[in-house]
């Protein structure tokens, strides 16, 4: 794993120095453990921050927007899951595919920090890094080592595209697919689907319930890049203000619509929600049912075509009563 | 919020395109149809018009019921917006039902300029639907 943050280094370093990017994104380590956030640096001073861990989970691909959009050529470091990212913007038309550099990381899964708190005392882990398929958890001092499997991302262990689907130079090899993501892609939906009615709603009810709308799911999706989000605007004002169920929902199901047929399931949403509400469960609902409607369609491959809610066809069948 | 279930009124907003359902509308007027009251319609150049958040926004806003009612796919005024509608509205329709939203309070039709007789009779058929479901209270805002 050190190697892998030399090589991040190296590669970004040379870039900086042949002037072929004025600016590199990728992860650096903060103050805990835990911590990976996105990294900026735009110069070769800073190159040394660079790492890759157990934990550069975040998708540095929505910081290409607002906030380097002042620079004309930008480095960027994708795992699987963001680059497919790059290519959403791209067929958004909010990226040219000029202005940046891809290097891809293919990514084994990342470890989930819940996980390893649950069985390791917080405060005395001083550093986790990752071995082959193995974690080494630093506690006080002392290694132990544990099966990474358990410790992983729930959304890493499901991961259909762990290489990157876009790059101009792969870092590091290759890592193989891990088996039965395929059958487990719409597990969860299908369990609910089974439920009564009055069953989902009390679910779905429970699950808003804690949502705080702090808006990190619209914010760290890159398929919701729109220039003026909806739920910004006061006039009209689409959203209200007020701790209200109705509110919530209403935010929830507008969200999933605005990503239906162009959310690629990082699973970044889910993720990074506070309130640990299932989102995925909504965005891969609107994917099945394009999936069986319209023909299937995977977002984020080809940045050259249409998604299904741009497009028709005359002989789409209809979900509701056509007579 | 107290509602009287043996005297409830439901409210339904009808998104009625201006090429076919309204015309619709006119023509079961002009035939001296009735449907009922509890029925109220908004003009839309097309139905490719209703935005999402028009649908979600009237169910928390106290409607009972919302219906969308558009050109038979092939007749848009605007050659293809129909065509729009139907996926957009089959997968959030689908959607609602998923969250724990009877599928009978939003719904989807078809109804051309020469149905007056079939536009009065799907706002029976949808009045008395939500009629026998009740009050919209999962969507709408409690204050």
């Amino acid at each position: 794993m050190k190697e892998c943050s030399e090589k991040m280094r190296k590669v970004a370093s040379d870039a900086l120095q042949k002037q072929e990017v004025t600016a590199v994104l990728g992860w650096r380590k903060k103050d805990f453990w835990w911590q990976s956030p996105v990294a900026f640096i735009e110069s070769v001073d800073d190159v040394d921050q660079l790492v890759w861990d157990p934990f550069t989970v975040f998708n540095p691909v929505k910081y290409l927007l607002e906030d380097y959009d002042c620079h004309d050529k930008v480095g960027i470091f994708v795992k699987g899951c963001d680059s497919r990212g790059i290519n959403r913007l791209i067929q958004d038309k909010r990226l040219d595919r000029d202005r940046v550099v891809v290097y891809g990381v293919p990514c084994e899964g990342k470890a989930d920090a819940d996980k390893i708190r649950a069985s390791f005392a917080s405060k005395k882990i001083k550093k986790v890094t990752i071995d082959g398929d193995s974690l080494i958890i630093d506690v006080d001092g002392k290694e132990e080592r544990v099966a990474a499997e358990e410790y992983l991302l729930d959304k890493c262990l499901t991961c259909r595209y762990p290489n990157p689907v876009v790059s101009d130079k792969l870092i590091w090899e290759e890592v193989p697919v891990r088996k039965g993501v395929n059958e487990a892609r719409f597990a969860r939906i299908d369990n609910m689907e089974k439920k009564e009615l009055e069953e989902r709603f009390s679910y779905w009810s429970r699950q808003m319930d804690r949502c705080i709308r702090c808006f990190a799911c619209r914010n760290t999706c890159p398929a919701c890049n729109c220039r003026v989000c909806i739920f910004d605007q006061a006039e009209p004002r689409w959203l209200g203000k007020a701790n209200d169920m109705g509110d919530t929902l209403n935010y929830h199901i507008i969200r999933a619509f605005h990503v239906a047929g162009r959310c690629f399931e990082c699973g970044e949403c889910e993720r990074i929600c506070p309130a640990g509400i299932p989102l995925q469960e909504l965005n891969r609902k609107l994917i099945k049912d394009l999936d069986e409607f319209f023909g299937e369609y995977e977002a984020g491959l080809d940045p050259e075509d249409n998604p299904p809610l741009g497009t028709y066809r005359g002989e789409d069948p209809a979900g509701f009563d056509e007579s | 919020m107290s509602v009287n279930l043996e005297s409830h009124e439901p409210l339904i907003v009808a998104f009625c395109c201006n090429w076919c359902s309204y015309a619709g509308a006119d023509l079961a007027g002009t035939s001296r149809m009735s449907y009922p009251t509890n029925v109220r319609i908004v003009r839309v150049p097309c139905s490719s018009r209703v935005n999402p958040s028009f649908i979600i926004r009237a169910f928390q806003r106290g409607a009972d019921g919302v219906l969308i009612a558009g050109c038979h796919p092939g007749d848009c005024h605007y050659h293809s917006g129909n065509y729009y509608t139907r996926r957009r509205f089959t997968v959030l329709k689908r959607m609602l039902e998923y969250m724990g939203i009877e599928p009978e309070r939003f719904q989807v039709r078809w109804i051309s300029g020469s149905e007056g007789a079939k536009f009065a009779g799907v706002m029976n058929e949808i009045t008395q639907e939500i009629k026998a479901l009740g009050p919209n209270r999962k969507l709408r805002d409690v204050r």
